[in-house]
């Protein structure tokens, strides 16, 4: 069963990061993040329920709860940060903003 | 076999991603169905001898391909608004996985804060910034969704293998006492104040600080004129 769920994490955390490198909406681009966030709570819940040696333990959903807090915070500046750039160019290309990068 | 049956499901995975992809010819859209309709059926194939119990093997197999097949349609769908909605079906899909594992309390949380608050969030902001008439240019096409998805197939690929690789993985202890229900909202407290109480404290000042700094960054004001320069 482990396995099974691992399969599905991983899945998830795969399909947000193609998601990540391929789109170019920077909205889609942080939704594509809190996708990554969904496959690696799955991952940590199912090792804590089925760890490899011992019993099962609370540890994967304590994490979890703190990635949840986390990405609430994330979410916010995330958020704050594209309304602010969508402001300066109307925009949401991130093609638009290619002049930051490192050449 | 089960090393056959996963390339063979990465690969119809990756390509019907690929053909899915925005910006891609339109009618390769049948195919690309066909195709993902044929990954699913595998990762069926794959996921049922695994699994334990047979409710909970029924259940998982069809969050797991809700969820999956969620997460497609937002990473592929031209309208944003679209792929924040698919991403509420990933959510529910998610959360019904936690309540197979008995994680009941995380996975309210997790369903109140995704699907109430931060999805809420994104909406605002998605219909703010929408352009008029129909989804824009740079939702039509995918940027390099080629190498995006191949490098994806190596990741999935890599990690899958090395867990079909692995029994003592797959068995393990499956058959955890699926009695003893781990994950009520006593348990998970408890747990989480009396060894976690520094991750706690330390989880209020990041909080604090995303408030300020986003506050922060609301306030500024955004001036046209550094804006031309491309």
């Amino acid at each position: 069963m482990l396995a099974a769920y691992l399969l599905v994490g991983g899945a998830l955390f795969t399909l947000g990061l193609v998601g990540f490198v391929t789109r170019r909406n920077l909205i889609i681009m942080f939704l594509c993040t809190e996708l990554m966030f969904q496959g690696i709570v799955i991952n940590l819940v199912a090792f804590g329920r089925y760890p490899l040696d011992g019993q099962p333990t609370l540890d994967g959903q304590v994490f979890s709860l703190f990635l949840l807090a986390v990405a609430a915070a994330e979410a916010a500046l995330g958020l704050a940060l594209v309304v602010l750039l969508y402001r300066y160019k109307g925009t949401l290309d991130v093609g638009a903003w290619k002049l930051l990068r490192d050449e | 076999m089960a090393s056959v049956l996963l390339i063979i499901l990465l690969t119809l995975g990756g390509v019907g991603l690929y053909l899915a992809m925005p910006g891609g010819r339109l009618h390769a859209a049948r195919a690309a169905l066909i195709l993902l309709i044929g990954a699913a059926a595998a990762l069926v194939a794959l996921v049922l001898p695994m699994a334990g119990a047979q409710a909970e093997r029924i259940w998982f197999t069809l969050l797991a391909l809700i969820g999956l097949l969620g997460a497609l349609r937002m990473v592929t769908h031209r309208k944003p608004v679209y792929s924040a909605l698919y991403f509420i079906l990933v959510i529910i899909a998610t959360s019904g996985l936690l309540i197979l594992t008995q994680a009941t309390f995380l996975a309210a949380a997790l369903l109140i804060i995704y699907a109430g608050a931060i999805l809420v969030t994104y909406l605002f902001v998605i219909m703010m910034a929408q352009q008029a008439g129909g989804s824009a240019p740079y939702d039509q096409r995918a940027r390099e969704p080629f190498i995006g998805v191949v490098t994806g197939f190596i990741l999935l690929a890599v990690l899958t293998l090395r867990l079909a690789r692995g029994e003592e993985l797959s068995l393990g202890t499956m058959a955890a006492d699926s009695e003893t229900t781990l994950g009520t909202v006593a348990q998970v407290g408890t747990h989480l104040l009396t060894q976690y109480v520094v991750g706690i404290e330390i989880t209020g000042v990041v909080l604090l600080a995303a408030m300020v700094g986003a506050i922060a960054i609301a306030r500024r004001r955004a001036t046209a004129d550094e804006g031309e320069v491309d």
